[in-house]
């Protein structure tokens, strides 16, 4: 293992190495880095660096060309993403992800994970059981819901509400998946700022109780604000790791946004 | 229920669709009785064709549960139809090839021969058949199932048409009995009963005989397999497994990242549905008594599905309203015989079909009875203490038909 990832003293999440191309382009170019079990560490890079990508290969969307993922210090590397969730990590995605015909508090009902009820014969040998489950799940939703301020919108069909709404919507189901380790793309793209800032201080809410955040961002006040450490990606690969402030005084990373790293 | 202690309140809780639905089927229902009583409509035959609308509904509960839960595109409805039907047939027909096949082979020939063998015969076959296509298509996008799905049904009918040692071929299967025969009481009850004689109307008496007792008991076996049919698929339809389905359905990435094995809960899926059409097949083999590949014709997966469509996919009610409709646009055109027209009353049936579809897609492209918005484990919801209506969770909005 190189030095990234080793230099975590728990990492939740350890990429080594990854790598992943798409016909000539190297999207994920030996990427190699950790993620330190409680923190929120941001991820950022200019467009096309390849940060959804490497989301992907950590979840199991892709297939890595070569390297390793490692949750919780199982190797996960080819698993198929149910099997990279049940090892704790739950991933949202770039565009929100709308379910049709369901109300939001149902659509928040397919968070939780093994579910008594999503087992068919159960369905019929253990009613009781189901129900109890489910009435469990439905009032920590609706607990959830309440704790982001938007329990009004329970029974709302899931595919009227607004955009930022559905992202806090997004964070809300995922937290019911009860990940030790959740990976946000671009939480507050196309959100108001006052939307932001919920769903800033809802994060940091929380990272306190335990869920260790890794988070794409191209917001950088947010993202500076709300994660150390903060990882760099140009053009694939891993370019540096560091606080907010070192980050930000970096001129390699001012080349990477402003130059394309020529 | 609501509906029995409060049958007014019941009526203003339904949506307009639902209302109408609700009219026009009460006046169907009126037609369909004054047309008994005058003789215009033979009551055995008007039996057979309420067994013909419940294996539709059969059909449409099947295919709903593939297509309408899951998102499973299956073109190869007919095909696991003709499994069920084909399973039952050889294995009850007493001019059943399999009789010779399997001379001399210990216990086989004695199962020959009883209905309830051949109905887990059919389903058997089905079941083996939804997984060996499931199997290499549904860890694919969904368009492969869809592909799939049209060879196996071709492959099917083929077989079935030219395996002449294990089908007959081309002349099909004759000499199936009832599904009741051999059964206690119920076997020889068509022939215990008294004929009867009714005369509403003077001049035009309604006789009730044998062949109407026995085409009552094939209308108690199709409630019967429908009825269970829904109660499994409702249950199914609003449970967390339902709701997977659904998440899958909409947005297969979602359900994956939430950690479901969307692999495994397609599958069964499919399986599901295969075995609810396999035993439409089962009930037919036994409602008309002759099987042949003509059964097999895709005619019968392309009915499914306007039926499915019709009724609003996704939904159990709106299946069994296609099924219905279905049937009644079906055998409906045949009285027209009897009116002189200058056209054909069989593409006059293709044409009203695809007359409905367009205006259905048009006017109403959610179908006529779409599920309801929120589909959540019922007690569930009561025990929330939420002001929803207890028993069926949010209904679709009031008069929420015309999005113009
Ligand atoms: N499935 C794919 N097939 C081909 N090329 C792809 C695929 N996914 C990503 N790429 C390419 O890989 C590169 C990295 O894309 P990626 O989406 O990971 O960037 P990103 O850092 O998330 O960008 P943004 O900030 O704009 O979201 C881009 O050049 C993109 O075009
Ligand atoms: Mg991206």
């Amino acid at each position: 293992m190189s030095e990234g990832a080793l230099a975590k003293q728990d990492p939740v999440l350890a990429v080594d190495d990854l790598q992943k191309s798409f016909g000539g382009l190297a999207a994920t170019d030996h990427a190699t880095f950790g993620v330190e079990r409680g923190t929120i560490t941001g991820l950022i890079g200019p467009n096309g660096a390849g940060k959804s990508t490497l989301f992907n290969l950590i979840s199991g969307f892709y297939e890595p060309d070569g390297g390793t993922v490692e949750v919780n210090g199982t190797d996960v590397t080819g698993m198929e993403p149910y099997e990279v969730a049940e090892h704790g990590l739950i991933r949202t995605f770039q565009t929100p992800r709308k379910l049709e015909g369901m109300t939001v508090r149902e659509a928040m009902l397919v968070g939780p994970r093994e579910q008594p009820g999503e087992s068919f014969h159960r369905l019929f040998t253990s009613p009781g059981t189901v129900a109890e489950s489910e009435s469990a799940n439905l009032a920590e939703a609706e607990r959830i819901l309440a704790e982001f301020e938007i329990d009004h919108l329970a029974t709302q069909p899931a595919t009227d509400i607004s955009g930022g709404q559905m992202k806090l919507v997004e964070l809300a189901r995922a937290m019911l998946a009860e990940p030790e380790v959740l990976l946000l793309d671009e939480p507050v793209a196309g959100v108001n700022p006052t939307l932001a800032k919920k769903l800033k201080s809802q994060i940091r809410r929380l990272n306190e109780q335990g869920t260790t955040f890794l988070l794409i961002e191209h917001d950088m006040e947010f993202v500076m604000d709300l994660a150390d450490p903060i990882v760099v990606l140009d053009q694939g690969h891993v370019l540096t790791e560091g606080t907010p402030e070192g980050v930000r005084n970096d001129d390699r990373v001012i080349d990477a946004y402003l130059g394309g790293g020529a | 229920m609501s509906a029995l202690t409060d049958p007014r309140g019941a009526v203003e809780e339904l949506t307009r669709p639902e209302g109408w639905v609700l009219g026009v089927s009460v006046a169907f229902l009126l037609f369909l009785f004054v047309a008994l009583l005058t003789g215009a409509l033979g009551p055995t035959y008007f039996l057979f064709l309420v067994g013909l609308a419940g294996m539709y509904a059969l059909l449409s509960f099947g295919l709903n549960s593939q297509w309408g839960f899951a998102g499973l595109i299956n073109f190869s409805v007919a095909a696991f139809f003709g499994v069920g039907a084909y399973g039952a047939a050889l294995f009850t027909a007493s001019g059943s090839p399999l009789a010779e096949l399997f001379e001399g082979v210990p216990l086989i020939p004695s199962l020959l021969g009883l209905p309830v063998v051949g109905l887990v015969v059919g389903l058997a076959v089905a079941f083996v058949l939804a997984i060996l296509i499931g199997i290499p298509t549904l860890r694919l996008r969904a368009d492969y199932l869809a592909i799939a799905s049209l060879g196996l049904a071709e492959v099917v009918r083929l077989i079935v048409l030219n395996e002449r040692w294990l089908t007959n071929g081309s002349a099909g299967v004759r000499g199936i009995p009832g599904f009741f025969a051999g059964w206690p009481v119920l076997g020889t009850f068509p022939e215990a009963m008294p004929g009867l004689r009714l005369e509403v109307i003077p001049g035009s008496p309604v006789l009730l005989e044998t062949a109407f007792w026995r085409a009552s008991l094939n209308v108690l076996l199709v409630l019967a397999f429908a009825g269970g049919v829904y109660f499994v698929l409702r249950r199914a339809h609003r449970s967390p497994w339902g709701r997977v389905l659904r998440t899958i359905r909409s947005d297969e990435d979602l359900a994956r990242a939430l950690g479901k094995d969307t692999y495994s809960f397609k599958m069964q899926s499919f399986v599901l549905g295969s075995l609810v059409m396999a035993l439409a097949g089962v009930f037919y083999t036994h409602l008309n008594l002759y099987v042949g590949p003509g059964d097999l014709d895709p005619i019968t997966t392309f009915y499914a599905w306007v039926a499915v469509i019709l009724g609003g996919s996704g939904s159990n009610r709106g299946a069994l309203f296609g099924g219905i409709v279905i049937v009644t646009i079906r055998e409906g055109t045949r009285f027209l015989n009897d009116v002189a027209l200058p056209i054909d009353p069989a593409p006059l049936r293709l044409l009203l079909i695809g007359v409905v579809i367009i205006a259905v897609m048009r006017y109403r492209p959610q179908g006529v009875l779409p599920p309801q918005r929120e589909l959540i484990w019922p007690s569930a919801v009561d025990g929330g203490g939420a002001p929803e209506s207890p028993d069926s969770g949010v209904r679709e909005r009031k008069g929420g038909g015309g999005d113009e």
